[in-house]
């Protein structure tokens, strides 16, 4: 338990830090450990593979991306558009509703019931592949169609015409 | 089930047939494997629905008539688009495929009986849209359009998946089934969570339909994307996105009534209101077109308020009669887009002395949008009508029939144009196969109204 | 099929042939159109003949009328609502079969009148046979439904003939006629479905759109929105009062009366003189025909409660249309005011609930529609010669029009009730009905009758008075000599049109019992079901 908290005050610590540092690439860094302080958490929940798709995925693959991105637009203080005060008012009531609504929802919910996780180990790569395979076979295999027209859509938006006008 | 099968082959064999560089054969092959899949997929019709793929997909009529309905709007679609694409880039073979993956989206949609599959289905047909809506790459309002929808799509797209996360979360099933069964144990003791998760379906599934206040996107998407696809987002997208949100309210969601009953009215009466006031004071006929549509979300929303077994066949001939009724409209569109360049009500002017045929079905097009009996949109619009008062909801109706007076001032607005004012102009080149969609689109237009027995008790 | 069904469908079938004949047979158009016009006399007139007023009494009861024809045309399943059963119902009773009389003719007369038109010709006769069709079947519908589809199926081809070949703002006069219209007929569209889910068939137990049923209140569901039982209130009003206003302003619009008034003198004004002979002679008459068929006979209670505001109504419209018209320049505007003056006899006469008063106005409106598709019918073919009607314009024109002038002075005088004409008739027995009111039933004060009298002595003035400025005196004319040419006297052509009207006008006055025989029935058992309640 006390893992768990210490894992949760390091999410929220560098979250904190992604938003208040200066300089955007340190955000984007800082936003790395957050994530994997996510895959702890993971881990904890017994949920692995989760926690292998997220470091693999989001850390690995799309935040150095972006990362990439950032350093190529070469972004400077100067050029960060100044946000106006009715701006800052909007931002702060909006951040006010959220808590209340989180605080009223918080007290509205209880801790879910232990038994309705049926199997604790569904988090498993082997349960969950089982799961994939039996049960969710016709979405996995439909998402095949997604990634394929995603696909041919990038291929087309990307490749350069050959236009004869 | 075959004919997703159907649809899926059909473009990637599409897509073969771009690479052997058969462009000829594209648009016969599309419409040859597209009415084969029309079949298939009516061939399902009764046949004793049980959900299938453990419980993944459920072909009952609701799913078979919908997407035989799809389907149908997407044949007559792409026989409008002989020659289009070939003007806007060489890889013709690619949208064809592109609106073909789209509509395999469209099919899960209108037949899931989880909401993984609803979830995977709007993202095929997304993606798919995204693409097509900038295509037309040198074109500013087509980029425009494409990032527009992109964004607001995965905004929307993110809404729902949240809402379906929070309703696993109360009931712990993502099947429909299960999650009524959960409801049903004890409708007045369900979590929290449950009315949250609700509430952003139907934010993210509204987002889709383009009903107010969640219809931002629609006009700028609408206008900037080639006319085609917009025809094909206003019709097909649109009941397949109507379908979807029928078939999980009507399946899951009926018992708390209560709670989402005064969201739709609220939706419907906004949609309305906005779709049919900013009508009136557009110039141009693409957009709209666009906020009508917007509107007649608004009516369609009525079968969900009235909810009873019969709301899927109302909101199907609704559905049926509007999306004709656009397709005829966006038919005319793109020929006096191409030919004139320009779509102001203005550029109107005279068609009915150069191109009777074209004003007579744009004509019939625009009674039908109106509501004039003998259209099939007067069948659709007098079943909404009969259902929300079948449920008291006399306040709300008095109002849409207001609107619906406002409506007839727009769409007469081209009718006008055509008949009453003279002007010098070039007659319009109509191809054959124009001219096969128009009439048909037409004549079927006139004998749902004289006669909608045969599809009005369908399902 | 019966003969009605013929009836009805002849003038399609004849648009239909127009429209796939061929242009370079143009000129043959307007014999197609002929010939289906004379058919339709004929077999009205054969129906008019064969038709016994005394034992076809109809109103609520199927088996009193004559020709019924019902056929099942659309029935939905809606699940727990039952089912929607809508039938192809037609039939033809006293109040209804003088109607297809009427329209028959004046189509016949409107026609005679097309000749002027030179314009996509194909156009205007398929527009014309689409609009005979839909009047015909509004006159014979007894399915609530389908009457609802001929009404609105009327709305369009006049539509487009006032639009593509009526005057210089053509536009506005043709929007402004169907906005109206349609207003009042969207919510007529909400009354008829609240009717429907009132009201069940006795024989199938269905909810049905059948206004015989809906005139029974034996059919009515226990509890509906419009039992008359349950005392339904809707926006603080009961609820089938509010039925019958909302259908009493649909219908009123169709009259017009004041002050729903506006479209008409726009429209009359832009529209061909054949499409005015129609709106006056034919359409303004759905309207009357509308609130005897529909409102008072499916809300007698009602009518009853509102029959002095009905009464009033009647007067205004009366007193109001007469004094603008006395104020117009414009002869073809004049016309159409008068109109408006006349048609309020009409809901004086129905207001009054007696069977002179309803007779009365039966009377009225068959009247009138000869005598006003005659004024415009001459008006048209002033204007048609010299494309001006301004009232100032023109002087003496007796002295070179001597036979038209015979026409207009016989259809002046007619229209402002000269005894041995049917509008003296008319008018006489819808004052009569109103005077005898407050002894008979209470409804209406005497003093209404007065007022109605005084209509009667102002259109005398408006009419005498543009005879004496437009036809006696010298012949002075605003287009100078050129005009002297261009008004040549009346036509062969124009002339059967004419004697037609007038020969209609003059037997009707001197025999009305040749009208009054065929509906005095069904207005008495008319008037037994209101006072049934």
């Amino acid at each position: 338990m006390n893992l768990f908290y210490f894992v949760a005050f390091l999410s929220i610590f560098f979250s904190l830090l992604v938003i208040f540092s200066k300089n955007p690439v340190y955000s984007v860094l800082y936003l790395i450990v957050t994530f994997f302080t996510f895959s702890i958490h993971y881990i904890l929940l017994n949920a692995q593979f989760l926690a292998i798709v997220n470091f693999i995925v989001y850390m690995g693959a799309i935040l150095v991306l972006f990362l990439y991105v950032l350093m190529l637009l070469n972004l400077n203080k100067e050029s960060e558009p100044m946000k106006s005060n009715l701006l800052k008012v909007v931002g702060v009531i909006a951040g006010l509703c959220l808590l209340l609504t989180v605080a009223g929802s918080l007290k509205l919910l209880h801790a879910s019931d232990p038994v309705l996780l049926k199997n604790p180990d569904i988090g498993l790569v082997r349960n969950l592949g089982k799961v994939l395979f039996k049960e969710f076979l016709l979405p996995f295999e439909v998402s095949s169609i997604l990634l394929l027209s995603a696909m041919v859509g990038a291929v087309l938006l990307a490749k350069k015409d050959i236009t004869k006008v | 089930m075959s004919a997703l099968i159907t649809i899926t082959i059909l473009a990637l064999l599409l897509l073969y047939l771009g690479l052997f560089k058969a462009k000829k054969a594209l648009l016969p092959v599309a419409l040859i494997g597209l009415m084969v899949a029309l079949v298939l997929s009516l061939m399902e019709w009764d046949s004793n629905a049980a959900p299938i793929f453990s419980n993944m997909m459920l072909y009952d009529r609701f799913a078979v008539a919908f997407s035989g309905i799809t389907i149908f709007l997407t044949i007559l679609i792409i026989a409008l688009s002989k020659d289009y694409f070939e003007r806007i880039s060489s890889n013709v073979a690619e949208y064809y495929a592109l609106i073909l993956f789209s509509l395999a989206g469209i099919i899960l949609m209108v037949s899931y009986h989880n909401l993984s599959m609803l979830f995977i289905g709007i993202e095929i047909m997304s993606v798919s849209l995204y693409i097509l809506a900038g295509i037309k790459k040198r074109d500013f309002a087509s980029n425009e359009a494409a990032l527009k929808y992109f964004l607001m799509g995965a905004f929307s797209t993110g809404i729902l998946l949240f809402g379906v996360t929070l309703i696993y979360g109360a009931s712990g099933s993502f099947d429909l089934e299960g999650i009524k069964q959960y409801i049903l144990k004890d409708p007045t003791a369900v979590s929290p969570l449950l009315y949250t998760g609700i509430t952003l379906l139907i934010v993210g599934l509204s987002f889709k339909v383009g009903a107010a206040p969640f219809h931002f996107w629609v006009p700028d998407v609408y206008e900037g994307s080639p006319s085609l696809i917009s025809a094909y987002m206003s019709t097909v997208v649109k009941v397949a996105g109507f379908a979807a949100f029928l078939r999980l309210i009507m399946f899951s969601f009926a018992p708390l009534q209560d709670f989402w009953i005064p969201m739709i009215i609220g939706m419907s009466v906004l949609s309305l209101l906005i779709g049919n006031v900013t009508a009136v004071y557009q110039q141009h006929f693409k957009r709209m077109l666009a906020y009508s549509s917007i509107s007649h979300v608004g009516y369609m929303l009525f079968a969900i308020i009235a909810l009873n077994g019969s709301s899927d066949n109302a909101v199907f001939v609704y559905a049926a009669a509007y999306s004709v009724a656009t397709i005829i409209a966006f038919g005319v569109l793109i020929l006096l887009q191409g030919q004139v360049g320009n779509d102001s009500f203005d550029s109107f002017n005279g068609l009915a002395r150069k191109n009777p045929f074209l004003a007579l079905t744009l004509t019939i097009a625009m009674l039908s949008l109106a509501g004039i009996p003998l259209t099939a949109g007067f069948i659709g619009k007098f079943m909404m009508f009969s259902k929300a008062l079948s449920s008291y909801h006399i306040f709300l109706v008095v109002f849409a029939a207001l609107n619906a007076m406002i409506g007839i001032f727009y769409y007469f607005k081209v009718i006008v144009a055509m008949y009453f004012k003279e002007e010098d102009r070039k007659e319009l080149i109509v191809p054959v196969y124009f001219k096969l969609v128009l009439g048909f689109s037409a004549l079927v237009t006139i004998a749902l109204g004289v006669y909608p027995d045969f599809i009005a008790s369908l399902i | 099929m019966s003969l009605l069904s013929i009836l009805i469908f002849l003038p399609l079938f004849a648009g239909l042939i127009i429209v796939v004949l061929p242009s370079s047979v143009r000129e043959g158009y307007k014999y197609v159109a002929l010939a289906a016009v004379i058919i339709q006399v004929l077999i009205s007139a054969y129906i008019y003949l064969h038709f016994n007023g005394n034992v076809f009494t109809g109103i609520a009861d199927q088996n009193k009328y004559q020709l019924v024809e019902r056929l099942p045309w659309i029935s939905l399943n809606l699940g727990a609502m039952g089912k929607l059963q809508i039938d192809y119902f037609l039939g033809l009773d006293g109040l209804s079969m003088p109607f297809m009389l009427l329209t028959s003719v004046v189509m016949l007369v409107a026609l005679l009148a097309s000749w002027e038109i030179k314009i996509n010709l194909k156009g205007y006769f398929a527009l014309f046979l689409l609009l005979d069709t839909a009047i015909l079947g509004v006159f014979s519908a007894l399915d609530f439904f389908l009457f609802y589809i001929f009404y609105e199926l009327m709305l369009m081809p006049l539509y487009f003939l006032i639009g593509i070949w009526g005057g210089v703002r053509r536009e506005y006069a043709a929007i402004k006629f169907f906005l109206y219209t349609l207003f009042g007929s969207v919510f007529m569209l909400l009354v008829i479905i609240g009717l429907y889910f009132s009201v069940t068939d006795p024989a199938t137990g269905y909810h049905t759109f059948n206004m015989l049923s809906m005139m029974d209140p034996k059919n009515y569901v226990e509890g509906s929105i419009f039992s008359a039982l349950a005392h339904n209130e809707l926006f603080g009003v009961s609820a089938r009062l509010l039925g019958f206003i909302v259908l009493f302003i649909a219908f009123a619009i169709k009259v017009p009366i004041v002050p729903l008034h506006t479209w008409l003198p726009d429209a009359h004004v832009e529209a061909p003189t054949p499409v005015s002979i129609i709106l006056a002679g034919i359409l303004l008459k759905v309207g009357g025909y509308g609130i005897l068929r529909v409102c008072v006979s499916i809300f007698p209670d009602a009518a009853i409660q509102s029959a002095w505001w009905l009464g009033l109504i009647g007067i205004v419209s009366i007193i109001y249309g007469a004094l603008n018209a006395l104020a117009q320049t414009d002869l073809k505007r004049l016309v159409a005011y008068s109109s408006i003056s006349h048609m309020g006899f009409v809901l004086l006469g129905i207001a009054s609930i007696t069977p002179e008063g309803i007779s009365g106005a039966m009377m009225q409106m068959i009247s009138h529609g000869f005598l006003s598709s005659m004024l415009f019918f001459l008006v048209g073919i002033i204007y048609s010669r010299v494309h001006d009607r301004e009232i100032p314009h023109f002087r003496g024109l007796a002295l070179i029009m001597p036979k038209f002038s015979a026409f207009i002075m016989i259809a002046f005088f007619a229209s402002l009730g000269l005894p041995g004409f049917s509008a003296f008739i008319a008018e006489a027995f819808s004052l009569i009905g109103a005077f005898n009111s407050e002894s008979i039933n209470g409804l209406l004060p005497r003093w209404m009758a007065v007022c109605g009298t005084l209509g009667i002595l102002l259109s005398a003035c408006y009419f005498l008075w543009t005879l004496q400025r437009m036809f006696f005196g010298e012949t002075r004319l605003f287009g100078g000599e050129k005009w002297k040419i261009q008004l040549t006297d009346v036509n062969a052509r124009e002339v059967t049109a004419l004697c037609i009207l007038t020969a209609f006008a003059l037997v009707l006055g001197i025999m009305p019992s040749l009208a009054f025989d065929k509906m005095n029935a069904s207005v008495l058992e008319l008037i037994r079901l209101v006072n049934l309640k």
